[in-house]
């Protein structure tokens, strides 16, 4: 048991050090180990805490048609043990050394992780290794997990209001990608695979070329490097991860779609339109439009639809960005009667004012305070700057440095720059309308 | 010259060895690793103020980013709303519909420019910005706080809204759940059995609002925590500028009558047809104090039976049976009643055998003693979460006005881990007994009775029907 002493610093030792607001950057050290894995290295003693993350560059966009699902299996299946841990012992010693751990699967990535008090980083690093050294995939693993996806499906999806809406508008959207398919799959395609698939997929995607290790927090870095170096260095390298980018031809003509949820009693109707990927300086632009339409009391939106004329109880608008594309969505819920053409046409009103007239001057410098303000607020967790940094490597090219960077990108974004994207970008010629209703879909 | 050079090499050589050896030594992959010596957790007090109006002033100083954030939490305890239910929360939305002195939409832009947010609720306030910003935002929090606009249109906006919002959870499993688990357990009248309906909602007046307004936002009883780039001294002096002077009526907690567990344990049943799923609730209602000799164990005893996901229900119902994609449990502590609730979103089909390892994981909690091994467990766990939990800065402001708001020893947390391990595994068999009621449970079902009934039929336990509104319904709509 751990032994613990309350040390009580007096007041004034702290608060003799003053940081200069500004200077808030987050530093790092990086390095590839033979094998290839990408090792960051955050230091902070703030707290005795560490977190310890490893993200697969693999997500649904990976898998092979009649073959969904998969990434996001492996999400729960690479908790089941390995050589040297017994099923069902993973979260156990996890948990029985004070740490807590889980992991998520988007289109692009899975993100493993698991944060320890400060002493237990040398059991996150095993834990962490044998997952990609040598997980045991087998049946009982495969059959028990199928039934909890299942579960999972039912409770965030099918029994949840409004759970089926962005699985609709990727499903729409994307014709060819594999951004058409959701990240939890058909449960059928899971079903008919066989062991030996399963096997492939691991052996393919959960390389040390594919992964970055990113720990972040109260360590010593020298140490830490050498233990890194004895856990992960055995690992065997595998063959270079192939990805080819399935190229989406341009929306000939708009799109309407209607989904029924018997899960709701009102109406969700939205507008999504198909843009462009992380990477893009665009992507950024598109996030301060979606502050500008939907963020805050002041928004335009938000005030316009829901102060204004009390016609929608909710609006939204945002820019779910992801590696190859992303996907700018705006939407209401309507108060009492009002119908979803006024919705619409409120909503493309907007649109069409972002289009023509430069936004003002005084709404630019509140787009950019919110800006600022997102940006403290990124990097306040140990496992935030982990993933933060980890993405940085994985979808900027490489570019680690990335959440550093991210204020002066926003800074340099113009009033001429944010009516040009709103002009590239929500097309209404080159969009989906989606009535996504309350009830059971009618037999076609 | 020739004979130096070799010596060089053999060094260099000898160098790249031991080189080698720090970088990678051999590790036995097959244990787990040991763990290095625990740190040393160091709990810094906040600075504590206490402002002559009743206001309580916590200051955590953290200079590591340049934001402050602000919470005022008004402690009124649990409120009976009776014929009114519905109207603390729609105060609370009133009070950010703007002030006397500045409407709403120039409130919302004064705050959206600084890229700030703040925000009300009927028991509070929040206001968080980056330090240039931050009088500002606390300016306008407390303007708020205290001279609420209240004007008619956006009471009549707002109640549309409600109503509208009621509309759109009326099929949903989960939030149905949620409001018949309290209602049964501590029964209507209770505040916290107690929830709003299109009726209670359409009778609601602004009158009803500014009484509710005038009787509960008030800084006594209040609890204003700073956490962030500021000084104590700033922060006291910018507080009592802005709510030194706030006056308000002085609170005192209502007095709540116990509600009673059901004399043998039930089944009820609320039929929601559309549902995929079943939300299975197992409650029952615990006396349970967060200063008692019991919380500990209590904690212990709720973490292996259901805390966290590999404790025995999540491995049971999960992990093993593959019912859930999760399974938990909870055992409140607090000044009033609160509820053990054991509880999981089943399949349909899984339901009643759900129920049946619900109770039997229930029961061998009371009936054997969990192991050593559990426990240290168990106790690893607590140690670790308190140790991670100090990253939060304000995590120090909790737990100094949790001390204050429950009157517990100022060493409550200082010897929190040195509790968490004085448990026994006869403390634990102890605290099931008392506390996981096995014999006077409800277990409130919420889901598609059709698909359900038979099977829960098979249990053996009797077997209520309730609404979706918590009435009992004689006959069961899906009993043909």
């Amino acid at each position: 048991m751990q032994t613990v002493k309350n040390v009580f610093f007096a007041l004034t030792a702290v608060a003799g050090i003053s940081f200069s607001a500004q200077a808030q950057k987050v530093e790092f050290t990086e390095y590839d180990l033979p094998n290839g894995l990408h090792v960051i290295l955050h230091t902070d003693h703030h707290a005795p805490v560490v977190a310890v993350s490893v993200m697969y560059h693999v997500g649904s966009k990976n898998e092979v048609p009649g073959r969904t699902g998969f990434a996001h299996f492996f999400e729960h299946l690479l908790f089941e043990g390995s050589e040297n841990i017994k099923r069902g012992e993973f979260m156990k010693i996890v948990s029985a050394n004070g740490g807590s751990n889980n992991a998520n699967t988007t289109q692009d990535r899975t993100f493993y992780f698991e944060v320890f008090p400060s002493n237990y980083l040398e059991t996150g690093l095993w834990l962490e290794s044998e997952r990609m050294m040598h997980p045991v995939i087998n049946e009982i693993g495969v059959q028990r997990q199928d039934e909890v996806v299942k579960e999972e499906k039912r409770q965030s999806f099918d029994n949840r209001p409004y759970g089926n809406f962005i699985n609709t508008v990727e499903k729409d959207l994307f014709t060819v990608h594999p951004y058409h398919n959701s990240v939890i799959g058909e449960m059928k395609d899971i079903d008919a695979a066989k062991l030996e698939e399963f096997k492939a997929f691991f052996k393919q995607y959960y390389v040390p070329n594919n992964a970055v290790l990113t720990i972040a927090g109260d360590i010593d870095a020298a140490k830490t490097k050498a233990l890194i170096a004895s856990y992960f260095g055995p690992i065997p390298g595998g063959p270079p991860v192939v990805y080819h980018k399935v190229e989406e031809p341009p929306m000939a003509k708009p799109i309407v779609d209607t989904f029924y949820d018997a899960n709701t009693q009102i109406p969700l109707v939205a507008v999504a339109y198909r843009t462009s990927g992380h990477d893009s300086r665009d992507a950024r632009i598109m996030q301060m439009i979606s502050n500008l339409l939907s963020s805050g009391g002041s928004s335009r939106l938000y005030k316009k639809m829901v102060d204004d004329k009390k016609e929608a109880l909710q609006v939204l608008a945002f820019n779910s960005t992801l590696e190859d594309y992303g996907m700018y969505i705006i939407g209401a819920l309507p108060n009492g009667g009002t119908s979803n053409e006024t919705l619409l046409k409120d909503i493309d009103e907007e649109v069409v004012k972002l289009q023509t007239d430069l936004i003002s001057p005084e709404d630019y410098e509140k787009l950019e305070n919110q800006m600022e303000n997102n940006y403290v607020n990124a990097n306040s967790r140990q496992l935030g700057i982990a993933e933060n940094l980890a993405n940085g490597y994985t979808f900027y090219h490489k570019d680690t440095n990335e959440l550093n960077e991210e204020l002066a990108i926003y800074k340099s974004i113009t009033r001429e720059d944010i009516r040009d994207a709103a002009r590239k970008y929500l097309d209404a010629n080159k969009r989906l309308t989606l009535y996504y209703l309350p009830g059971k879909a009618k037999a076609k | 010259m020739m004979k130096n050079t070799m010596k060089k090499l053999i060094m260099i050589a000898a160098g790249a060895i031991l080189m080698q050896y720090a970088q990678a030594q051999t590790i036995d992959r097959s244990k787990e690793p040991a763990p290095g010596p625990a740190p040393v957790l160091s709990i810094k007090d906040p600075v504590i103020y206490k402002l002559p109006n009743g206001i309580t002033l916590l200051v955590v100083e953290d200079h590591r980013l340049p934001k402050v954030t602000a919470t005022y939490n008004i402690d009124a305890g649990p409120v009976t709303e009776g014929e009114k239910a519905g109207v603390l929360s729609l105060m609370g939305d009133m009070l950010n519909e703007g002030t006397k002195t500045m409407p709403k939409a120039d409130f919302d832009e004064a705050v959206d420019k600084l890229g700030a947010s703040v925000s009300l609720n009927w028991s509070g306030g929040y206001a968080s910005a980056l330090t240039r910003y931050f009088n500002s935002a606390f300016k306008l929090m407390g303007q708020a706080l205290k001279d609420p606009a209240f004007t008619q249109e956006s009471f009549d906006k707002l109640k549309s809204q409600e109503l509208t919002g009621l509309k759109s959870q009326a099929k949903n499993a989960k939030a149905i759940s949620a409001r018949v688990n309290n209602a049964l357990t501590y029964g209507k009248t209770h505040p916290d059995g107690e929830f709003e309906t299109e009726e209670s909602i359409q009778k609601l007046t602004l009158q009803d609002v500014k009484d509710f307004y005038a009787r509960y936002i008030t800084p006594s009883r209040g609890y204003l925590t700073i956490t962030g780039d500021i000084k104590p001294a700033e922060a006291k002096a910018l507080v009592t500028e802005v709510l030194g002077p706030w006056t308000g009526p002085k609170l005192s907690l209502e007095k709540i009558a116990d509600s009673p567990n059901p004399g043998k344990t039930e089944i009820d049943l609320v039929d929601v047809p559309n549902a995929v799923q079943s939300e299975i609730h197992v409650v029952n209602l615990v006396n349970l104090r967060m200063g008692d000799a019991d919380y500990f164990p209590a904690l212990i005893a709720n973490y292996i039976l259901g805390g966290g996901a590999q404790s025995r229900l999540f491995m049971d119902l999960r992990e093993k049976h593959g019912f859930t994609y999760g399974a938990y449990s909870s055992l409140g502590a607090a000044r009033l009643q609160s509820l053990f609730d054991a509880n999981a979103s089943v399949r349909n089909a899984k339901t009643d055998s759900a129920v049946t390892q619900f109770l039997a994981e229930i029961n061998r909690m009371r009936t054997e003693k969990v192991t050593d091994e559990e426990l240290a467990n168990a106790n690893a766990l607590y140690a670790g979460s308190f140790a991670r939990g100090l990253e939060d800065p304000a995590r120090t402001a909790t737990f100094a006005s949790n001390i204050l708001i429950n009157n517990l020893p100022a060493d409550f947390y200082k010897t929190y881990l040195q509790k968490v391990n004085a448990v026994t595994v006869d403390d634990v068999l102890r605290i099931a007994q008392k506390y996981m009621d096995y014999d006077h449970l409800r277990i409130i079902i919420v889901g598609s009775q059709a698909q359900i009934l038979p099977g829960l039929q098979k249990i053996g336990l009797p077997i209520n029907f309730f609404d979706k509104y918590a009435n009992p319904v004689t006959t069961p709509a899906a009993g043909k």
